[in-house]
């Protein structure tokens, strides 16, 4: 269960433009760094994350932890359902392919905290409506920024171990039902770090994100199918969130390339 | 001499088969010593003249995942036992070196494992090694060097035996918690670590800089066991590629870099070991310049040098409530707001390094500066200086700080001397020398030496060593003393010729008592810089004193020929930029909604009085000024030329100015376009997007009903009714809560209210908010404004 509060030394100006809509626009960049500042003194950054064994085949994520730090020992791969029931089915098209190959995945939850959150809003009350947008597109670039270094620290660990790791997925990511968010987060252990889901499935504090890892062995893919194969050594180098996998394609935060 | 290290240990137990899955590895010196013993020796006959006991995880924290914490001395002792009866190659006692691994838990705040907790971990498992018997005690493949902090001081407190630190480093170059090479070695050196090193994580070949790294920054030996390279699985089995023949190649490489200590980790075997054996036969470790040792800083992840051949190195003094009332409230209440401001404003600034102070009357001291330390540390990498009287705040900090911090100060008082140098020394913590005596102040440069003579002898006598120094020239007001200026000048003169360290002062206490004391300070610095000033503790955002020093940098050749001089736009004769045409020839309501177009909100102020100055009616200035403004953004916006952030700048300029007339004209604004009652529905949380549709609403003349989020439907209906709503704007973001949004419209229906539906957020779309039985659909809060336009002007 390993808890991991990443310090964040400066905020992304240029992430924290883009999820404010600021792409093409001729905007203050004074502003736009205040705001970042500004979210960096209220930030509460908190992740967690567990590990658990995968059978891509049936998309069953099998619920009994796994000790990711045991050094030397090589893990064993379950490519076969689980009749025990202590598994979890991952629902939809998307997912399952995003996974494909996997054998292990990470299940993690990381948020910025709650204050921040109170004073957007507080800010907007007070009549100071760009600032209190700005502030919210920082608090979202940082909580990305705290999921990156737990990302990195991941990285570390499961390498030790021969594998390697797909980007970060998360409920709601094409056909995966967001309703799967009860179980993820649970999976995670989000209540640890305070993170807590309300009846219509919003994270709360709602600067917060969960989201499934996929491990692999990128040299011998043995138990996949050779489009499975092909699709692992496609994987990104640095894994990171693809604009071109989300629906929403009037965002206004959308990756243009 | 070269050491020559064991390789892995797991993987020959593995190999014999010898572990089970699920049980607990360590349990195997207690339960087959022989087969423990007989792995250490292969190793021994293969060339290793120490190895490591099996107990990388056979601590506490590790043991508890089993149920085995009670078991720690018990099993430490068997392993170390399990060593010492093996004989190297020819025939002498092998030494043992008793592993300590991490914990798997990171070190709050980072984690949630208590500073304290890791300590006791490492203090019992190094005790018992010690016990046994063992030569040296290693702590390897930690990732996260305050995790580290903590067993090295358990590991000096517990035991008498040389340590061993080694970090285990990414590919980047950091461990994973981001401290690189030479802050490692800086702060792991100054705490007294006997032998730094690396291990695990990659192979020999990435490790060769990250050994140099290092042996430019300590004069310790060095040790590294790399991986046999980087881990593969193969036939189902992970594998670490690297034959011994080539692992041993690389062997010599890492002495010439630096290593003395050399060994194998994940993957190597006894042939991995008998390579480098084989490969290190007749080298000798390299001889290197010895180091000139320079005051050096660090953080978590940064090192900071101050040195008389380097920039000058500012000191922000502004973490200190002396004399600041609400700052010192605040800490006094346990807030930390401000304090986390100062440091991020005060770096943002130029300043280098930070000063700490928590002097605050009646709170607990040790515990402020624990707090405040540990909170800059996880904000800044700025390394910091821990400014108190108090020796329990002094240790607090230290104890909490991931890096090597700067004491501040120590005096020749005794009690300083006696309290304040053992935890410099045990912490690795640099000290700020004052030259001030139990008597008093001395007032010339050759007694203040006589002083510092005094402070350096006495450190040094406890472990300090060059590089640990920063002296203060101590400044008095010249308004007291005439020569107070000439005495502070001479001072930092001898210093310098004598000792070579680097000097700090503060120095606004030179012109207490003068007027116009920006100049005479900024002056005197100049002075002092001449003189020999490296590190001046100041106010970072006194602009007076940043253009002196960069004037200085310049005329002292640390910015060569000006450089950053001449590129820094305060210098420059014509600035860059032309100063922008203010809104001045225009027509005061055409200077108004220019205004609110560029989103000028401190103008409008001024703005709307020249208007009504000008006689224009207020319907007049809504309606050709500011309404006019919202138009043209709003068709702007449509167009893609303006964004909202920018929409949001010009409404806040709207509100400044409906606020001004309001003021002026307090009967003139109470008509209204129409009434919005809006709302996020219920068990929606989301009110960023709904709040800005309501801002454009209202600063567009529209009476707003905000009911907030996560409303009921019931709700809705009730306000739209008791306030004749003409609209009724509905807001939801999820799938999960748009349903709620056909609820809403069932019942406005059901009612009979016949207000305009209007709904938007990021979930929904016009094809949803057709079948929901919705008037308009709103993709943005323009759009939504320019559709409660087109509703009030139709009716």
């Amino acid at each position: 269960m390993p808890i991991y509060n990443s310090p964040i030394f400066a905020i992304d100006a240029a992430e924290a433009r883009r999820y404010a809509g600021l792409q093409k626009a001729d905007f203050s960049q004074q502003l736009i760094d205040d705001a970042c500042m500004e979210a960096q003194l209220l930030i509460q950054p908190k992740g967690i994350w567990q590990l658990y064994d995968y059978d891509s085949a049936h998309q069953l994520l099998h619920t009994t932890e796994n000790d990711v730090s045991l050094q030397g020992t090589a893990p064993h791969c379950h490519n076969k359902a689980d009749t025990t029931g202590n598994c979890l089915a991952l629902q939809g098209n998307s997912i399952g392919k995003h996974l494909a190959g996997c054998c292990k995945v990470i299940v993690m939850a990381a948020t910025v905290g709650e204050a921040i959150e109170q004073q957007v809003t507080k800010s907007f009350e007070e009549g100071r409506y760009s600032f209190s947008v700005l502030l919210d597109a920082a608090a979202t670039a940082a909580v990305e920024q705290v999921a990156d270094a737990m990302e990195k620290t991941i990285r570390n660990e499961v390498k030790r171990l021969g594998l390697a790791m797909k980007w970060r997925f998360s409920p709601g990511y094409g056909d995966w039902p967001i309703q799967q968010q009860t179980e993820i987060l649970q999976l995670a252990g989000g209540s640890h770090i305070d993170i807590s889901l309300t009846e219509s499935l919003m994270l709360m504090p709602r600067k917060s994100i969960t989201a499934v890892i996929g491990l692999y062995y990128p040299d011998t893919v043995r138990n996949c199918t050779p489009h499975e194969q092909n699709t692992l050594n496609k994987a990104p180098e640095k894994p990171k969130h693809d604009c071109r996998h989300c629906s929403k394609i009037d965002c206004p935060a959308r990756n243009k390339e | 001499m070269i050491h020559i290290f064991d390789g892995a240990m797991g993987t020959m137990f593995q190999q014999l088969g010898l572990l089970q899955p699920g049980a607990c590895p360590e349990m195997l010196c207690l339960t087959n010593p022989a087969a423990v013993t007989k792995v250490h020796q292969r190793y021994a006959d293969a060339g290793a003249n120490i190895v490591e006991t099996f107990t990388f995880g056979a601590s506490a924290l590790k043991l508890e995942h089993y149920g085995l914490q009670d078991r720690v001395t018990e099993l430490n002792h068997a392993a170390v036992k399990a060593a010492k009866s093996v004989k190297t190659a020819d025939g002498k006692p092998i030494k043992v070196a008793g592993g300590m691994g991490p914990s798997g838990r990171f070190v709050k705040p980072l984690g949630d494992l208590d500073f304290e907790e890791a300590y006791r971990n490492y203090f019992q498992q190094s005790q018992a090694l010690e016990e046994a018997g063992a030569d040296y005690i290693l702590i390897e493949t930690f990732i996260d060097i305050q995790e580290m902090r903590a067993a090295l001081l358990a590991a000096k407190d517990a035991t008498s035996l040389p340590v061993i630190c080694q970090l285990s480093y990414s590919e980047d170059g950091r461990t994973v918690t981001g401290t690189d090479p030479q802050t490692a070695a800086i702060t792991l050196d100054a705490m007294g670590a006997d032998i730094i090193g690396i291990n695990c994580s990659l192979g020999p070949e990435q490790l060769v800089p990250i050994v140099k790294a290092i042996s430019e920054n300590t004069a310790k030996p060095i040790s590294v066991q790399p991986n046999a390279g980087m881990p593969q699985l193969i036939d189902g089995k992970t594998v670490f590629p690297m034959s011994p023949a080539d692992f041993g190649t690389w062997a010599p490489k890492l002495v010439q870099a630096g290593a003395t200590y050399v060994g194998g980790c994940c993957g190597t075997t006894p042939e991995h070991i008998a390579a480098i054996k084989s490969a290190l036969q007749g080298v000798e470790p390299p001889r290197f310049a010895p180091l000139r040792r320079r005051l050096m800083l660090t953080s978590r992840s940064k090192t900071v040098t101050v040195d008389k051949e380097l920039p000058t190195v500012l000191i922000g003094e502004r973490i200190n409530p002396t004399g600041r009332k609400k700052l010192a409230a605040e800490i006094k209440d346990g807030s930390f707001a401000s304090v986390k401001r100062e440091a991020l404003d005060q770096v943002k600034a130029g300043a280098k390094l930070l000063d700490v102070n928590m002097g605050v009357g009646g709170i607990d001291q040790a515990a402020a500066m624990k707090r405040a330390v540990t909170e800059i540390a996880q904000l800044t990498d700025a390394p910091l200086a821990i400014d108190t009287s108090d020796a329990a705040a002094l240790e607090a900090g230290l104890r909490a700080y991931p890096g090597r911090a700067l004491i501040n100060s120590v005096s020749a008082e005794v009690e300083r001397l006696e309290k304040f140098i053992p935890l410099a020394k045990k912490y690795g913590a640099a000290i700020l020398c004052l030259p001030l005596t139990d008597e008093g102040i001395p007032k010339t440069a050759p007694e203040r030496l006589a002083v510092m003579d005094k402070i350096i002898s006495t450190a040094k006598a406890a472990g300090l060593k060059d590089g640990d120094f920063l002296l203060d020239g101590l400044v008095m007001t010249v308004a007291a003393d005439a020569d107070a200026c000439n005495h502070t000048l001479e001072t930092l003169r001898l210093y310098r010729e004598k000792y070579g360290y680097p000097a700090t002062m503060g120095l606004s206490n030179i012109s207490f008592g003068l007027p116009n004391r920006p100049l005479i300070n900024s002056t005197f610095f100049t002075m002092c810089l001449a003189a020999g000033l490296d590190a001046p503790i100041m106010n970072p955002y006194d602009e007076s004193m940043q253009n002196a020093l960069m004037a200085s940098m310049a005329l002292l050749g640390k910015d060569p020929n000006g450089r950053d001089f001449s590129r820094n736009e305060k210098n420059l004769a014509v600035p860059k930029k032309a100063a922008v045409a203010k809104h001045v020839e225009l027509t005061p309501l055409d200077a108004l909604k220019a205004a609110v177009i560029e989103g000028e909100a401190d103008e409008i102020g001024t703005l709307v009085e020249n208007a009504i100055n000008a006689g224009l009616e207020p319907n007049e200035i809504t309606e050709k000024a500011l309404t006019a403004a919202m138009n043209e953004i709003g068709v702007d916006f449509g167009a893609g030329r303006v964004f909202l952030p920018q929409v949001l700048l010009s409404a806040e300029a709207m509100r400044s100015a409906f606020i001004k007339l309001k003021e002026k004209f307090p009967a003139a604004s109470d008509s209204t376009k129409g009434t919005v009652v809006l709302a996020t529905v219920k068990g929606d949380v989301h009110d960023l997007g709904k709040n800005i549709v309501g801002a454009l609403l209202e600063n567009s003349g529209f009476n707003l009903i905000d009911l907030g989020k996560d409303v009921p439907a019931e709700n809705i209906v009730a306000a739209a009714r008791e306030h004749k709503a003409a609209i009724v704007g509905l807001c939801a973001l999820m799938t999960t809560t748009m349903t709620e949004i056909d609820e809403v419209i069932r019942q406005l229906k059901e009612q009979n209210i016949n207000a305009k539906v209007m709904v938007g957020g990021a979930a929904l779309t016009q094809e949803y908010a057709d079948e929901a039985g919705a008037d308009y659909y709103a993709s943005d809060g323009v759009v939504a404004l320019n559709i409660a336009n087109e509703i009030i002007g139709a009716n």
